[in-house]
């Protein structure tokens, strides 16, 4: 039937293997009469064979080409006469105002006449307007409250139950170092200890884990890093060494040191800061302050050793008799200095805090010679010019306005903040922040009359003069059982950040709110006023 | 041609700068000419120039979109008002008269 059609249609296209196909389904068709629908039958195979290759066939030819012959001819050249010359860049001279020849005069003349009375008129205007009375502009996301953003710490000096007793960011603001130690012995101590350096822009911190760890064979009391050079650091230890580090040589870290000559720190170390050398302004020395009465600057030469430049030493005898200090006991004639702060204004002005809790105006320009008895390469010069009125107990720490040219605030035991003006030895505001020891202050770097202090209760309060001469505007809790924070700075380059640094041996990274980073109108203004109505 | 000594100023340009310099809270005066370069001015060098170049290219830009919008108009002043002070600009051909004022709040 239909099958059989089929059939007849496929045969002259010469496939046998369809032909097989189709007989046996055939063949099944007419077996038992009515062809079973669903009967299982085997069929034999099929295949169908290739036929295009026959067809066609491969025809091969061999072909081959070259380039033709290359002509190369060799020359010589050689100079005869050369001639030298030199380039050197010179400082730009700074554009100034070109005197008009005269006959342009007469133009400007008739110019200014012209625009002279809109001038005056908008001036006028602007003078009386209150079109702009409280109108504030919002240009940066508004943070309202302090939020901690890291709370970094190095697990093996944690255990040890060190404290951080410095931190520092570096001059990029991105990498915060801190320095483990011990503030409370009061013992010669051979404890181990720490400099650990996290850097915050990197992705992938873990807090735990400080990108790099210099281990130090004593206690480091202070750190500063390097005002240029964004991976040295320099520490002062407990033994009286200064060293400077370059972070980015974890293996091999040490820089220079001071090693452990006449020369040295008797004491600990309490402050070190890096100061510009007078003549290169592009290299800096390291200047550090210890509890016997030395404020040395060391310079780095060859060999990694760090060499006495300049010396100074405080001796009772020689204090500014301004104000009356309390008689120190017999046989101690040195006067221990914990903290120094530089003037930003005048680079050769320096503020010491002492052990007996008076500050000192010093300078670096002084001449007259120390009559210290300590042995020393270099001549030693007393440098205190003004003694201010003291504190209650030892200055822990002292800081020079980047606002204002005359003053500045100073942190010590008795709780009590004072704020001096450079002019005058009584202090122009006392402030009690607690009732434990304060351990820093720090003027904030953009807000004239913001500081912050450390406390020994464990909070970082955060003073506005603008709005409260009272009470701290905000009170930062940084450790949960009362344990005290040591350090603190800001972050000079990200002016939102403040790193703070405590005895439990964690260092936090806190971002402060808008109102503590955003200067107002007329903030340095405010300042003055107040630096001169306090001192009235 | 010879002269027996200075040119004289003619006083009228340094009184008015002295009268406008005077007033209420002004900071700082200075005149710029059609280059950018300042001419007079009674601020140090280095915020003079700053002021002059930047303030010169924001005039020359204030007043091309006045004339883009409506190419009849042209620019008669300029004010910039920031969180500390006010700047004001006289634009003209030649010069540029720039006063910076701290207005009073």
């Amino acid at each position: 039937m239909a099958t059989r059609a089929q059939l007849g249609q496929l045969s002259p296209a010469g496939s046998a293997g369809a032909e097989a196909l189709a007989t046996g389904g055939a063949l099944s068709a007419e077996g038992p009469g009515r062809p079973a629908p669903l009967q299982d039958e085997t069929l034999g195979v099929a295949s169908v064979p290739s036929q295009w290759r026959g067809v066609q066939g491969i025809r091969r030819e061999t072909k081959s080409c070259q380039t033709a012959s290359i002509a190369t001819a060799e020359k010589a050249a050689q100079t005869r006469k050369h001639v030298d010359a030199e380039v050197q860049t010179e400082a730009p001279v700074p554009v100034s105002a070109p005197s008009v020849s005269p006959h342009d005069d007469p133009r400007l003349a008739a110019f200014l006449r012209r625009v002279e009375a809109m001038v005056i008129r908008e001036l006028n205007k602007n003078w009386q307007s209150h079109a702009f009375d409280g109108f504030e502009v919002n240009w940066t996301e508004q943070q309202p409250t302090v939020t901690c953003l890291h709370t970094l710490g190095y697990p093996p000096a944690q255990g040890e139950g060190l404290h951080v007793t410095s931190v520092s960011w570096n001059t990029t603001g991105s990498v915060v170092a801190c320095a483990y130690g011990r503030l409370d012995d009061g013992d010669w101590s051979t404890l181990k200890s720490f400099v650990c350096a996290w850097n915050l822009d990197r992705r992938g911190l873990n807090p735990r884990q400080p990108s790099a760890v210099v281990e130090v064979p004593s206690a480091v009391m202070c750190l500063a890093f390097h005002p240029a050079q964004p991976s040295y650091i320099a520490g002062g230890l407990y033994s009286g060494e200064v060293l400077v580090w370059d972070m980015s040589h974890p293996e091999d870290p040490l820089l220079w040191r001071t090693g452990l000559t006449d020369d040295t720190h008797t004491d600990p170390v309490y402050q070190v800061v890096w100061l510009p050398e007078p003549r290169h302004s592009h290299r800096f020395q390291v200047l550090s302050v210890a509890t016997d009465g030395k404020v040395l600057l060391w310079q780095g030469v060859g060999a990694g050793r760090l060499q006495l430049t300049e010396g100074f030493a405080l001796v009772v005898q020689q204090l500014p008799k301004n104000t009356k200090l309390k008689k120190p006991p017999r046989g101690e004639t040195e006067v221990g200095a914990t903290a120094v702060a530089f003037s930003s204004f005048d680079p050769s002005l320096f503020v010491l805090g002492t052990e007996g809790g008076f500050p000192l105006q010093c300078s670096l320009a002084a001449e007259e010679a120390a009559l210290a008895r300590m042995p020393s390469s270099v001549p030693l010069r007393a440098p205190a010019r003004l003694t201010f009125s003291p504190h209650g107990g030892p200055i822990y720490s002292v800081s020079c306005s980047p606002f204002h040219r005359n003053l500045f605030l100073s942190a010590g035991t008795d709780g009590h903040i004072h704020l001096y003006s450079m002019l005058q030895a009584q202090p122009l505001a006392s402030l009690q922040l607690s009732h434990k020891y304060l351990f820093a202050v720090r003027w904030s770097p953009v807000r004239p009359l913001v500081f912050a202090a450390a406390s020994g209760e464990g909070d970082v309060q955060l003073f506005d003069l603008q709005k409260s001469s009272q009470k701290p505007t905000v009170s930062i809790k940084q450790t949960q059982d009362e344990s005290p924070v040591y350090c603190l700075e800001f972050n000079h380059q990200q002016t939102q950040l403040l790193a703070a640094g405590d005895a439990k041996g964690t260092v936090k990274v806190w971002q402060l709110s808008t109102e503590f980073t955003e200067q107002g109108p007329r903030e340095t203004e405010d300042l003055e006023q107040l630096a001169a109505e306090v001192a009235t | 041609m010879l002269g027996l000594g200075l040119p004289q100023r003619p006083p009228l340009v340094e009184e008015t700068l002295k009268r406008i310099q005077s007033h209420k809270g002004v900071i700082g005066t200075m005149v710029v000419n059609a280059e950018g370069i300042p001419i007079r001015t009674t601020l140090d060098n280095s915020t003079t120039v700053q002021y002059a170049g930047l303030l010169h290219q924001l005039t020359m830009k204030a007043r091309s979109t006045v004339r883009d919008i409506d190419p009849q108009n042209d620019l008669t002043f300029l004010r910039i008002r920031s969180k500390k002070h006010e700047i004001m600009v006289a634009p003209d051909k030649e010069y540029l008269l720039i006063v910076i004022q701290n207005p009073c709040e």
